[in-house]
């Protein structure tokens, strides 16, 4: 009864991307390029290198003797700063990613029939990057509060600025952007969404005329 | 020679699961451009401190750059461009080579400042700070074309080659 009452609902001719399609490219976006995935180079880069060299802040002590013998001279604190700075640089920017990535996903038209290489379907695949996204961005930043925390007060006059607890969870939400990463990449690869030639293709057009 | 060391292609006609060189990439884009950034508010705001995540970003993008030539070189090789994105892949991968060369000569000479004073940037790495934003957005544009507008590497795309549509 629910998917017959779907199927003969209003849902294809008054889906609200029709108020807007007219502005929308073949790429269904009213630009060419997507935006959203520009800015997630920003979020993923920053992360991994802030909790990367937090590490190396954190086995300073075991690093001392390589950075002499490459005659380059190395701080611990100048190492925990990247750790600080870029992690804040990436709870900063990564707002403009998620908020980016929803405009983008409200005007996503996935291919039909697909399924992707996790065995999802295209909804299903959207709403895990989607809510996903969220979860994430509310991670960085209560990891850059922590980070905040362990700088500024709990850890000020130590030489290891952070927790091991913390790297530990560096890593467990590297993993996690691993994953989302690649969600969002099936998006692209597999559903062609916001792709050009994707799209076209399948609209039925000849890319030879359409493409050139 | 390259079919005898990878494994068989698979439906994104790639021998591993999904491009690696967008991925690689992001530690390029965001370490050059976040060294740019915390360069301009370290020269700006006078917090000298900055200079050194500055530095320290600018070696790993430096490092980032030729992995992401690797992997980038080997799935440009199987991409198998067509129309206007043949041009487009040729000058982003002549961008991608003159840029490991820019970035290595930056980072070398970062190295000379920072070992003569580490808390101070004269203008003219400012200058090559802006030079080297503005050809890594260049070459941010062009890489972004051949997946967005041409969809290299992409499922439809690939299978519309092996049908001999493109």
């Amino acid at each position: 009864m629910i998917s017959l009452f779907i199927s003969t609902s209003l849902l294809n001719s008054e889906s609200p991307i029709f108020q807007i399609s007219k502005s929308l490219g073949a790429n269904e976006l009213p630009y060419s390029l997507p935006i959203h995935p520009n800015l997630v180079h920003l979020t993923i880069g920053l992360f991994v290198i802030a909790i990367a060299f937090d590490f190396a802040g954190a086995f300073y002590p075991l690093e001392k003797r390589i950075f002499r013998f490459l005659a380059l001279p190395v701080t611990r604190a100048g190492f925990h700063d990247v750790g600080w700075y870029n992690l804040l640089a990436c709870g900063v920017i990564s707002f403009f990613t998620v908020a980016a990535g929803f405009f983008e996903m409200l005007t996503a038209v996935p291919l039909p029939g697909v399924i992707s290489t996790f065995g999802l379907e295209s909804f299903a695949t959207m709403l895990w990057h989607g809510v996903g996204g969220v979860l994430i961005l509310f991670m960085i930043v209560l990891m850059t509060i922590w980070r905040g925390y362990q700088r500024f007060a709990w850890r000020k006059d130590m030489g290891r600025q952070v927790q091991w607890i913390y790297l530990f969870a560096g890593v467990v939400i590297m993993g996690l952007l691993a994953l989302h990463g690649t969600l969002g990449a099936q998006l692209a690869a597999e559903f062609g969404v916001h792709i050009t030639a994707d799209q076209l293709l399948a609209a039925g057009a000849n890319l030879k005329e359409s493409l050139p | 020679m390259l079919e005898h060391l990878l494994p068989p292609l698979n439906d994104h006609n790639l021998p591993w699961m999904d491009t690696i060189h967008p991925i690689v990439v992001h530690f390029v884009i965001a370490m050059a451009l976040i060294t740019v950034v915390f360069d301009f508010i370290g020269a700006v705001t006078g917090r000298r401190s900055l200079f050194e995540v500055g530095w320290w970003n600018l070696l790993f993008a430096t490092a980032a750059i030729f992995v992401a030539i690797i992997f980038g070189q080997v799935e440009a090789g199987l991409a198998n461009p067509y129309g206007a994105s043949r041009e487009i892949l040729n000058i982003h991968s002549t961008i991608g080579w003159s840029l490991a060369g820019i970035l290595s000569v930056l980072t070398g000479w970062r190295y000379v400042l920072r070992s003569q004073d580490p808390l101070n940037l004269p203008l003219a790495f400012l200058g090559a700070d802006a030079l080297l934003a503005g050809l890594v957005f260049l070459q941010v544009y062009l890489g972004d074309k051949l997946i967005w507008i041409y969809g290299l590497h992409t499922v439809k795309v690939v299978s519309a080659m092996r049908e001999g549509l493109l």
